[in-house]
């Protein structure tokens, strides 16, 4: 009886959040006041259109929220946020948070995980958010509640495969990847069926025993070379064709088991999203031993190159170069250096292939070679500002002595063939570079004084700024005109995540992940004395 | 003192010079031994441990982690032997006995679905089925978001915390399912389960289906309760048999099935 007298009256109220599935044309629009894929939009620009924050007023910012994620060690999700619920991750985890108040709506936490890895965030279409558990679980949960949907296992740990991988979602299609790369697996990508859970197609990115390209292997590593799926893709929709990076060929730094061009690490790929099948691949480091693996970020857009307007994908690479190519067909337009360490390759050829400097290979006393093996960019994700035309990408100047080892591979084992290390006596210094894509031209770069350790990408905003972590903890804002600082905060923490931004009740936030916790900042306003409710005044 | 009687109890369970021997225990799983087992366990030890292992001047043993780490013969070494320097004596019963304690004390903290539990899951699927659970409750997706989601209850819930929530309602409230009502200014009420609230902000679950996010300087009021939307006296209304068949039923509902001989070693 009680339950037909109570009275609802709800159909008009504002803090109602929407049941609305999220469909694959919401995705497709944005970033606008919600934050749809780990990228923002599918091209991978991070480009927000809004501007209630800009260069004028930056300097008003202020803590709105944290959110400290209890098993928080080294936080490296980016947020999801629709419609004013907000999905962050860690190891095998999901919070649902109220985007206004980072207060938790629901908690989902696989406790029977077998691996416990980083983790770089969710994706959502319809009514769920999907997530990767350490030992290679894709997980559906329903958005609103955090119910399980479906959990399917997608990899073999027993082959050395563990997850990390922000999903990302193409029509019906949850697409992920794998790591693992550093000690011995085979890499691939994987769809499932975002409704059913069933898997599309699969694609491993070392090809089998006697297939095309696995002459460039030999016998010993073809099995577990490695060429692994961690980061997530972008995606143009006009093509149907999904971009993703593969990692290096193992072992990282012996390359004497593996004689060839290790097809296909190190690389791009493009992949048509319905059928898994490979239209066309784009190595950027043929045989490599510096565990240069291509996980930057493949950002499209459209410029002019030699005055005719060009699809392109651009991509800054741990090998230190820029590149350039034709999105469509893979086609190689152009690189350039965008680091001053560099001196593996004089250049990179007509093809696409570097020039290369003898005697750059790791060696079993230790070799000299620039970038470090953390690379000229990393994984940390970059941005492009259609306004000033320029790109944004954090770089790092550094080199190291990379050593080898001929020990014979075995996978699983903790193998690597080698290393990279730092000289103490050259320290590492990171920079934000402004760079001009369709020129390759360094425009400016703004300098980071800490110890040389983050992760941390940018965001960029109509509001003419850009927000990026630094590797002295802060959040910082400049102008994407010239670099000028115009804001900075500390949290206190490393930050080994990107940056995004959204809006909720006509309010812009901007939102980033430290090393335990998930700070939200947004413009100042006084906090109007809120009176205590009688039904909180006591326990019921 | 206490501190270090529980400190000591619990080193126990980890010895520091591990036993190599590492017998399963002969009655592991067995549903009729993990009954026999409670009652001696609620005679012989409930009174320190709690009779239901909810814990008191011993440490509680149904939150899993001590148990979970302990293979079975050093649980069985701890309840025959006790543990010097603390107040947990050894004892003289048959090993028999002893054993089919350790399988209770092990079905106290293993996920449901690791244990082999009496009833037909099929038969209690129309237990589940007939008694509108899913009015509250969801199972892969489908189902009212009212109650805790059920699809993977087995895989996280002993048998013991499934039996104690279907009988005893109200015994623990899950963080975010305690009833709640909402009164806004503007005159609209919602109940619902609160999933967070703070002086400032509330996350409410409404029973129509929808999440609301308020701010409390739109609401008149806002109340909280003690108690869930699970209806009190659900298991009296079942029949003994029903009621083992709904719990064999939720008991199977995992993400992740496991080999169930696995319940009878340590995790």
């Amino acid at each position: 009886m009680r339950w037909t007298l109570t009275l609802l009256l709800a159909a008009s109220l504002s803090a109602q959040v929407s049941n609305k599935p999220v469909t694959f044309e919401d995705i497709k629009a944005s970033p606008n006041r919600n934050w749809l894929t780990y990228s923002g939009d599918y091209k991978g620009t991070r480009h927000s259109p809004l501007k209630q924050i800009n260069r004028a007023n930056a300097a008003n910012l202020t803590p709105k929220w944290t959110f400290h994620m209890e098993t928080g060690r080294k936080l490296e999700t980016v947020p999801i946020v629709y419609e004013g619920m907000m999905y962050v991750t860690n190891s095998n985890e999901v919070n649902a948070l109220d985007a206004r108040s980072g207060r938790r709506i629901w908690g989902y936490r696989d406790e029977r995980s077998t691996i416990s890895r980083v983790n770089r965030g969710a994706a959502i279409h319809g009514d769920r958010v999907f997530f990767v558990t350490g030992d290679c679980h894709l997980v559906a949960l329903h958005r609103i509640t955090g119910a399980l949907v479906w959990d399917k296992a997608y990899c073999d740990t027993k082959m050395g495969a563990f997850a990390t991988v922000a999903p990302m979602v193409v029509k019906d299609a949850v697409i992920v990847g794998i790591g693992g790369g550093d000690t011995g697996t085979r890499g691939f990508l994987a769809a499932y069926s975002s409704t059913t859970g069933e898997q599309l197609w699969r694609l491993h990115t070392v090809p089998g025993r006697g297939e095309p390209g696995s002459e460039t292997w030999g016998p010993k590593t073809l099995d577990w070379g490695g060429a692994a799926t961690w980061l997530s893709g972008t995606y143009d929709p006009d093509l149907n064709l999904i971009y993703w990076t593969t990692g290096n060929p193992w072992p990282d730094f012996y390359g004497g088991d593996r004689n060839g061009a290790n097809l296909y690490s190190a690389s791009l790929i493009a992949v048509n999203p319905d059928t898994g099948k490979l239209q066309w691949y784009f190595q950027f480091t043929p045989h490599d031993t510096h565990d240069w693996d291509a996980q930057g970020w493949p950002v499209l857009m459209d410029i002019p190159i030699n005055g005719k307007s060009r699809k392109v994908v651009v991509h800054a690479n741990r090998n230190g170069f820029f590149y350039v190519l034709d999105r469509v067909t893979g086609e190689y337009l152009r690189a350039t250096p965008f680091v001053d360490k560099l001196d593996w390759a004089t250049g990179i050829d007509a093809k696409g292939k570097p020039i290369l400097v003898p005697g750059k290979d790791p060696t079993p006393s230790g070799n000299k070679a620039c970038p470090c093996v953390r690379g000229a960019s990393n994984w940390m994700s970059p941005t492009f500002h259609p306004e000033t035309g320029l790109f944004y990408v954090v770089t790092l100047e550094q080199c190291d002595i990379y050593v080898s080892s001929a020990k014979d591979p075995k996978p699983m084992q903790n193998f690597a063939g080698g290393g990279g290390e730092q000289i103490p006596t050259e320290p590492g210094k990171f920079y934000l570079l402004a760079l001009d894509p369709k020129t390759g031209k360094r425009v400016w770069e703004y300098p980071m004084t800490g110890p040389g350790v983050m992760w941390a990408g940018t965001v960029s905003t109509a509001g003419g700024v850009i927000f990026f972590g630094d590797d002295d903890n802060h959040l910082v804002a400049v102008d994407a005109k010239d670099g000028r600082h115009l804001w900075h905060y500390n949290m206190g923490q490393p930050v080994f995540a990107s940056p995004i931004t959204y809006e909720v009740d006509g309010k812009q936030y901007v939102t980033i992940a430290s090393q335990t916790d998930i700070f939200t900042f947004g413009l100042h306003e006084p906090i109007p004395s809120v009176p205590v409710l009688e039904g909180l005044r006591k326990l019921q | 003192m206490r501190v270090a009687f529980l400190l000591l109890l619990t080193a126990a369970f980890f010895p520091a010079q591990p036993q190599v021997e590492d017998r399963e225990n002969p009655f592991g799983g067995d549903a009729g031994a993990v009954e026999e087992g409670k009652k001696t366990f609620a005679g012989s030890c409930g009174g320190c441990h709690g009779t239901t292992g909810e814990g008191g001047r011993g440490p509680a043993l149904r939150d899993g982690k001590l148990i979970r780490r302990s293979n079975d013969f050093q649980v069985f070494t701890t309840i025959k032997k006790g543990v010097a320097g603390t107040d947990m004596p050894g004892t003289n019963l048959p090993d028999d006995q002893i054993w089919k304690l350790v399988a209770f004390v092990r079905a106290l903290s293993s996920p449901a679905a690791d244990i082999l539990v009496p009833g037909d899951p099929v038969a209690g699927e129309r237990i589940y089925s007939a008694q509108n659970c899913a009015g509250c409750h969801m199972i892969a997706g489908r189902g009212g978001m009212l109650g805790p989601d059920l699809t993977n209850a087995g895989g996280s819930r002993s048998y013991e915390y499934l039996r104690e929530s279907v009988v005893k309602p109200g015994a623990r409230i899950q963080q975010g399912f305690a009833k709640a009502t909402a009164k806004t200014k503007d005159g609209h009420t919602v109940e619902g389960v609160v999933r967070n609230y703070t002086n400032y902000d509330v996350q409410l679950q409404g029973r129509d289906g929808k999440l609301y996010l308020f701010k409390t300087t739109d609401l008149a009021d806002f109340k909280v309760e003690v108690a869930t939307f699970m209806p009190t006296g659900f298991a009296a209304k079942l029949s003994r048999e029903d009621l083992t068949n709904l719990l064999a039923y939720l008991s199977r509902q995992t993400s992740r099935p496991v080999e169930l001989r696995r319940a009878k070693g340590a995790r």
